[in-house]
C-alpha cells in the first residue's frame, strides 16, 4: 500500500492522465482525453462545465464508481486501477461519501435508517445513536421516522448530506447537490454542506451549475470537451489551507 | 481527522448483512413490493401442499374403501369347491383370512316362503369394512365385524315381510332351523357379490351351520370364496404370483384384488388422478410464472437500490447476501404459511365432501409438506434467483446515470433456470418420463407458435391503428412502441387463459361424462326371464306403484356358424391373460348356476360372459365382450390347440335381440339402421365384435338359435357404451327375422330404497322372473363419481386463483413503465379521458389477442389430452371460440384499468418524483 503523507497537507485524489471511451453507434467516443488532476486533503474543489463536457463521469470515475479506460486515480494513496469493482466497493465504504442531485436515498427506509446505513455496512458501533447525532446536526431531529416520499427536496439532501458524513468519509463527491432544489433552499444546503465539510475536515469535490456553490470552493475546474480548460480560485476565505496540492498540471 | 489506512479486506460480519436484509424485507414487506412475490409462493405451496394432503389421503382411504367392496385385500374363487392347499398356504404366509360360500336357496318360515341368496361366513369375516346391521327393518344400522353366530342368521330387510315375520322369529333354511336376530342392512362385498348373490335377499348364517341345512350337496349352485388380507402389500402380491404359478389352476380359480372390482370406478379414479395431476402442475408451472415475473419486477425496482448499496461500500457479494437471504427468508414464511393453508385446503375439500365419504380417512403422511417446501425452493431457485442474482451485476454509475442499464443481464438468462426448473417439476411430479417429455415438447411448441403469432399480430397493430380517433392512435402505437414486452405478456396472457380454458374443459366434459354414464335415473334392476305374457302384468305393476319400468327386450341365445359360408376365423386378441382375466372377469362364470335358464341369459348361453364381479358387467355384456372372451381363449391355450370349433363356438354364442330403434346409447358407426318399416334378414353387429370377427357390411351371417338355422345380411355396425350399466347386445336382429323363435324378455326397472320391499309382491305373483339387483352397486359408483367430481372442481378452483394470480403479476409488471409514461403525457397536458380510454384499449387489444391465441391452444391441448391421455372424444366447443377471446378482453381490460387507475388519480407530480 502506497505510503501517505500524514499531514493536512497531503494529496486525497489525483487522477494520472485519466482516460475514458465508451462505444457508442457511432462509433467510439472519448469523453475524458487525459485528465491530470491532484486534489490535497481537506481541498474543496468545484468541477464546472458545459452539459457533455465530461465533469459527471470525471466525478464517477474518481469515486470509483466505474472503471477508467485508461490512466489511474489514487484515492489516497491507493490505485483505484488495480482494484475490482469488489474492492472499489469496499474503499468507497471505507473513505468516500456521496450527495446527489436526486438524493437517492433509499425509499423503503426512514430517514434515520438511511442515515444508519453505511454505518451499519461499515460496521462501525453504535449507528444509531450517530445517525440520531448527524440528523441533528443537519436540522432534521423532529423527522427521522420519516420515509423520503414524507419528506421536502431540501429535507432530503439534508438526510443524503448526513448520511455522506455519517462515516466520516474522508472525501466528500457531490453531484449537482443544489440541482433539484429551489434557491433559498440550496443556499441553506450549501451552507450546511460547507460547514460540515469544514467540521469534519473533508476533502470535497463537487460537480455543479451552481455559480454561488462553485465560488465557495478553494478551486474551480473548468472541463470543456473532456479536457481541462482552466483552473481559477476564487476569492474565498481558505483559512490557512496549504495550496500547494492545488497545482494542477494541464494536459 | 487522521485514520488508519483503510482495510481492503470485506470486514462486514455475516450478522450484520442478515440485520440488514431482514430490514430490507421488513420494509419492502410494508411498502408492498414483495406482496404479489410472497402470494405467488404462497400459492404454489399451498396448491402443491394441498393437492398432495388431499390426494394422499383419498387415495388411502378409496384404496381402503375398495378393500371393503370385497371384505378383503385378495380373494380366491371359482368353479366347485377350492383346492384347500390355497387357504393353506395363505396361513402360512401369515395372511389373515376368512371364507364365504354363497348359494340360493327358500327360506321358510310358519308363515311363508321366498327365494333367499344365503350366505355362509367364517367368524373372521369380513377381512375388511364393516357389516351394517340393525334391529329391526329399513332403518339405519350399526357396524359390526363379524357375521351371526351359530344357530343364528341374519335377513336383509324385505325378506321379513315377505316371510311375515319380525326380529326374534324363526326361520327354516334346508332342514336346520334358525332365529333371525338382526336385520343386515349392508355388507362390505355385497356390491360385488356374485351372480347367486344377486338373486335375492341376504341371508346370512354362520360357517359350521351350513352342514346341518343339508342343503349343500355335490352339483348345488354354490359359490366358495377364499378371503385373504395382509397389512404388507409385499406379501399379498407375493401370495397372488404363487397362486397365478400354479398351472393345474388356471381356467378354473381365480384371484381378485380391489383394482379389478369395478372398470366404472378405476377408470373414473384414473382419469381423476390425470386431472389432479394435470391440476397440480398447471397450478405451480402458472405460480412458477407467477413468481417469475413478480421477482423480475422486484429486481427492476431494486436496481437503484443496489447501485446506492454500493456507492456506499456494498460489495456485490454482500448484495447476493443479502437478496438471497430475503428470498430465504421470503420462502420459509411462504411454506409455513403456505402448508398452513395447504392443509386448510385439504380440511375444506375433505369437509365437503364429509357426507360422502363412507370411511374415516387415514391421517396424511409428512410427504405432502416435503413436496410443498421443495416446490417452494425449487420455484424460487428457478424462477426468482436468476434475476434477483443478476441484481449484483448492477453498475454503481447508475446512481449517477439512470440510463445505465442492466447490461449484463442477458434477458433469456432467468427463463433458462426456469425451463429446466419446470421440466425438473414436471418430472418429478408426473415420475413418467413420457408425459414429462410429451408435456415439453406440446408446451414449448405452443410457446414457439405463441411468440411467432402475437409477435406478428402486434407488429400489424401499427398500421391499422394509425386511422382512428387519438385515443385509439395512442394505443396502438403504445402497443407497438412497448412491442417486445408486450409479446411476453401475451404469451404469458394466453398461456395463463389456456391452461384455465383446458382445466375447465376437460372438466366440464369429464364430469358431463360420468354424469351420462350412471345418471341419477339409472335403472337398478334387471329383471329377466319374463315371457310375453307376464309383460303387461308387470308393465301394470310397476305403473300402479310409481317405479318406472323401460323396455323389454327379448332375449334368445345365438351362436354364430357361418361368415359368408365359411367357419368363423376370429382375430386373435392381443391381450394380456391376467389382466383381462381379472378386470373384465372372463372367467368367472362359473360360480353362475342360478338356474338353467337364468344363467344362460346372463352367461350368453357359453357362460364365458358371466362376469362374476357384477351382476351389472354380466348384462351389459349379455353375451361378453370380444376382449374379454379374446382373454379366455389366451388363457385356454390348450383349448384352442385341440380344436378351432370348440373355442369359436364358446366364443360367438351370444344373447341376441331385435328392435325396430336403434338402442339408447348406441350409434351406428357403419352402413345403415333399418328404417320405419323394417324388412326381416338383417342383422346389426357391434363394431368391435365386427371387427374381431372380420366382417364387413353385407356379409352375411349363419347363426344356430334354438337348433334352427338363422340367416341374415350385416346391414350395420354399432358403437355400445358398456359402461352404461344397461343391456347391451352384441347383435341385434331386424325384427321379423327372429320373432317366431320362442325367447324371453328382459327389463329394467328404477326402485328406490324405499321401494324394494315392492319387489316381494312382484316375485310372488311373477314367481319365474329373476330379479338381479344392481342397486348397492350403482350407488356406490355414483358415490365414488361424485367424491372425485367434487375434488376436481375444488382442484379447478384452485388452478384458477393461480391463474388470477399470474394475470394480476404480469399487469403489475407492466405497471411502472405506463406509470411514468402516463404522468409524462398528462403533464403534456393529456386529458384524463384520453389516457383513460387509451389504456383501456390497449388492454382489451393485448386480452383479444391473448384469449384468441388461448383458444386455438386449448383446443389443440384439450384434443392432445382427450385422445391420449383421458381417453375421452373429443368435439370441438363452438361456444369457447367465442367466449375465449372475449374473456381474455374483459379480463385483462379489467385488471388493467384497475390496477393502472392510480395513473390517472396520482399528481403528475408525486408520479414523476417517485417513479424517478
Amino acid at each position: 500500500m502506497p505510503a501517505a503523507d500524514n499531514g493536512a497537507s497531503h494529496t486525497m485524489i489525483e487522477t494520472r492522465n485519466l482516460v475514458k471511451s465508451v462505444d457508442t453507434s457511432e462509433g467510439l467516443l472519448t469523453i475524458l482525453k487525459g485528465i491530470d488532476l491532484r486534489i490535497a486533503a481537506g481541498e474543496s474543489v468545484a468541477i464546472v462545465g458545459a452539459s457533455g463536457s465530461g465533469k459527471s463521469t470525471l466525478l464517477g470515475l474518481m469515486a470509483g464508481l466505474d472503471g477508467a479506460t485508461s490512466g489511474d486515480i489514487l484515492l489516497d494513496g491507493h490505485s483505484l486501477a488495480e482494484m475490482d469493482e469488489e474492492q472499489r466497493a469496499i474503499l468507497r465504504g471505507q473513505l468516500v461519501g456521496f450527495v446527489f442531485q436526486s438524493f437517492q436515498l433509499l425509499p423503503s427506509l426512514t430517514a434515520l435508517e438511511n442515515v444508519m446505513l453505511p454505518i451499519e455496512l461499515k460496521g462501525d458501533p453504535d449507528p444509531r445513536g450517530k445517525a440520531r447525532q448527524l440528523l441533528e446536526r443537519v436540522g432534521l431531529d423532529e423527522r427521522w421516522h420519516h420515509y423520503p416520499n414524507q419528506l421536502s427536496g431540501g429535507e432530503q439532501q439534508r438526510v443524503a448530506i448526513a448520511r455522506a458524513f455519517a462515516t466520516q468519509a474522508r472525501i466528500l463527491f457531490a453531484d449537482e447537490p443544489t440541482g433539484n432544489l429551489d434557491t433559498a433552499t440550496g443556499g441553506k444546503i450549501i451552507d450546511l454542506l460547507f460547514d460540515l465539510n469544514r467540521e469534519f475536515a473533508t476533502t470535497l469535490v463537487l460537480v455543479t451549475h451552481d455559480e454561488r456553490l462553485a465560488q465557495r470552493c478553494d478551486r474551480i475546474v473548468n472541463l470543456v470537451a473532456g479536457e481541462i480548460a482552466g483552473e481559477s480560485s476564487p476569492n474565498s476565505i481558505t483559512e490557512g489551507r496549504d495550496d500547494r496540492g492545488q497545482e494542477a498540471v494541464n494536459a | 481527522m487522521p485514520e488508519s489506512p483503510p482495510d481492503l479486506v470485506d470486514t462486514k460480519p455475516a450478522a450484520k448483512l442478515f440485520v440488514l436484509a431482514t430490514r430490507l424485507l421488513w420494509r419492502d414487506w410494508q411498502g408492498g413490493e414483495l406482496r404479489l412475490l410472497f402470494l405467488a409462493l404462497v400459492m404454489a405451496v399451498t396448491s402443491v401442499t394441498g393437492i398432495a394432503l388431499f390426494t394422499d389421503r383419498l387415495e388411502k382411504a378409496l384404496l381402503v374403501e375398495s378393500a371393503n367392496m370385497l371384505a378383503a385385500d385378495r380373494i380366491v374363487s371359482g368353479r366347485g369347491e377350492l383346492p384347500r392347499e390355497v387357504m393353506t398356504e395363505g396361513q402360512a404366509r401369515g395372511l389373515r383370512n376368512a371364507e364365504t360360500l354363497s348359494f340360493t336357496s327358500m327360506a321358510f318360515s310358519d308363515t311363508g316362503n321366498m327365494l333367499v341368496a344365503a350366505k355362509a361366513v367364517t367368524e373372521e369375516y369380513p377381512l375388511r369394512g364393516d357389516v351394517i346391521i340393525a334391529d329391526a327393518p329399513f332403518v339405519r344400522g350399526r357396524p359390526i365385524q363379524s357375521g351371526p353366530p351359530r344357530g343364528e342368521v341374519w335377513l336383509e330387510s324385505r325378506a321379513l315381510p315377505a316371510l311375515g315375520i319380525e326380529v326374534g322369529d324363526t326361520v327354516y333354511v334346508g332342514e336346520a332351523e334358525f332365529t333371525v336376530s338382526n336385520i343386515i342392512i349392508t355388507e362390505p362385498d355385497r356390491a360385488g357379490g356374485s351372480m347367486v348373490d344377486n338373486a335375492g335377499p341376504r341371508l346370512m348364517l354362520h360357517m359350521d351351520d351350513v352342514a346341518a341345512t343339508n342343503v349343500v350337496q355335490l352339483g348345488s349352485r354354490i359359490s366358495y370364496r377364499f378371503l385373504f388380507a395382509h397389512d404388507d402389500i409385499d406379501e399379498l402380491d407375493a401370495f397372488e404370483s404363487w397362486f397365478r404359478d400354479q398351472e393345474q389352476w388356471r381356467g378354473r380359480f381365480y384371484i381378485r384384488d380391489v383394482r379389478d372390482e369395478s372398470e366404472e370406478v378405476s377408470e373414473a379414479l384414473s382419469r381423476a388422478e390425470s386431472f389432479l395431476l394435470l391440476g397440480s402442475l398447471s397450478a405451480v408451472l402458472l405460480a412458477g410464472v407467477a413468481i417469475a415475473l413478480t421477482a423480475k419486477r422486484y429486481s427492476e425496482r431494486h436496481y437503484d437500490y443496489v447501485a446506492i448499496l454500493k456507492t456506499l461500500g456494498c460489495t456485490s457479494t454482500q448484495i447476493s447476501t443479502i437478496y438471497l437471504t430475503i428470498q430465504l427468508l421470503l420462502a420459509c414464511i411462504a411454506v409455513v404459511v403456505g402448508c398452513v393453508l395447504g392443509w386448510l385446503v385439504h380440511q375444506g375439500i375433505l369437509s365437503l365432501l364429509q357426507s360422502l365419504l363412507l370411511v374415516e380417512l387415514p391421517a396424511a403422511g409428512f410427504e405432502p409438506y416435503v413436496i410443498g417446501t421443495l416446490t417452494a425452493f425449487i420455484c424460487l431457485l428457478a424462477f426468482a434467483l436468476p434475476p434477483l442474482l443478476a441484481l449484483r451485476e448492477t453498475p454503481p454509475l447508475r446512481v449517477l446515470r439512470k440510463d445505465m442499464s442492466q447490461q449484463k443481464i442477458g434477458a433469456n438468462v432467468p427463463y433458462v433456470f426456469g425451463i429446466l426448473g419446470t421440466i425438473f417439476l414436471i418430472y418429478w411430479y408426473s415420475q413418467d418420463l413420457v408425459l414429462t417429455s410429451v408435456l415439453v415438447a406440446s408446451v414449448a411448441g405452443i410457446a414457439l407458435f405463441l411468440s411467432v403469432v402475437s409477435y406478428l399480430f402486434l407488429r400489424s397493430s401499427g398500421s391499422a391503428g394509425m386511422k382512428a380517433g387519438s385515443a385509439w392512435m395512442l394505443a396502438m402505437t403504445a402497443t407497438r412502441r412497448r412491442r417486445s414486452q408486450n409479446v411476453l405478456q401475451v404469451m404469458v396472457f394466453s398461456v395463463t387463459i389456456m391452461s384455465l380454458l383446458v382445466l375447465t374443459l376437460l372438466r366440464t366434459d369429464l364430469i358431463d361424462e360420468w354424469q351420462a354414464q350412471l345418471p341419477q335415473n339409472t335403472p337398478n334392476h334387471f329383471m329377466m326371464n319374463i315371457t310375453a305374457g307376464q309383460i303387461d302384468g308387470i308393465e301394470a305393476f310397476f305403473a300402479e306403484n310409481g317405479v318406472e319400468s323401460n323396455a323389454f327386450y327379448p332375449l334368445i341365445s345365438a351362436r354364430v356358424t357361418h361368415v359368408n359360408g365359411d367357419v368363423p376365423n376370429p382375430r386373435d386378441e392381443d391381450e394380456d391373460g391376467d389382466g383381462a382375466n381379472t378386470i373384465t372377469g372372463g372367467a368367472q362364470l362359473d360360480e353362475v348356476d342360478v338356474d338353467p335358464q337364468a344363467a344362460a341369459a346372463l352367461a350368453g348361453g357359453d357362460q364365458a360372459g358371466a362376469d362374476q364381479q357384477s351382476a351389472g358387467n354380466q348384462l351389459q355384456s349379455a353375451g361378453n365382450q370380444p376382449q374379454a372372451a379374446g382373454n379366455q381363449q389366451a388363457a385356454g391355450n390348450q383349448s384352442q390347440a385341440e380344436g378351432g370349433t370348440r373355442v369359436r363356438g364358446r366364443l360367438s354364442r351370444r344373447q341376441v335381440t331385435w328392435a325396430d330403434e336403434v338402442p339408447p346409447d348406441n350409434l351406428i358407426t357403419a352402413g345403415t339402421w333399418w328404417g320405419s318399416e323394417p324388412e326381416a334378414g338383417f342383422v346389426s353387429v357391434e363394431e368391435e365384435y365386427a371387427s374381431w370377427l372380420g366382417l364387413e357390411i353385407g356379409d352375411r351371417l349363419e347363426f344356430e338359435i334354438n337348433r334352427q338355422q338363422i340367416s341374415a345380411e350385416v346391414s350395420s355396425f354399432r358403437s355400445v357404451r358398456w359402461d352404461n350399466m344397461q343391456p347391451n347386445f352384441f347383435i341385434i336382429f331386424s325384427p321379423g327375422t327372429i320373432d317366431h323363435l320362442a325367447g324371453t324378455f328382459l327389463s329394467t326397472a328404477l326402485m328406490e330404497r324405499e321401494q324394494k320391499v315392492l319387489l316381494n309382491d312382484l316375485v310372488r305373483m311373477f314367481p319365474t322372473i329373476v330379479i338381479i339387483e344392481i342397486d348397492a352397486l350403482i350407488e356406490q359408483i355414483q358415490s365414488i363419481i361424485a367424491q372425485v367430481t367434487s375434488a376436481i372442481e375444488l382442484i379447478s378452483i384452485l388452478v384458477l386463483l393461480c391463474g388470477a394470480l399470474v394475470l394480476l403479476s404480469c399487469v403489475s409488471a407492466s405497471l411502472d413503465e405506463r406509470f411514468h409514461e402516463n404522468a409524462i403525457l398528462r403533464t403534456l397536458g393529456a386529458g384524463r379521458k384520453l389516457i383513460l380510454s387509451s389504456l383501456l384499449i390497449e388492454f382489451a387489444f393485448i386480452g383479444l389477442v391473448a384469449g384468441c391465441i388461448a383458444t386455438v391452444g386449448a383446443e389443440a391441448s384439450l384434443y392432445y389430452l382427450q385422445e391420449e391421455i383421458f381417453e375421452q372424444e373429443f368435439s370441438f366447443h363452438y361456444w369457447v371460440w367465442f367466449a375465449g377471446p372475449v374473456l381474455g378482453m374483459i379480463i385483462i381490460s379489467g385488471l388493467g384499468m384497475n390496477a393502472t387507475r392510480k395513473v390517472v388519480k396520482t399528481s403528475p407530480l408525486n408520479v414523476l418524483r417517485q417513479v424517478v
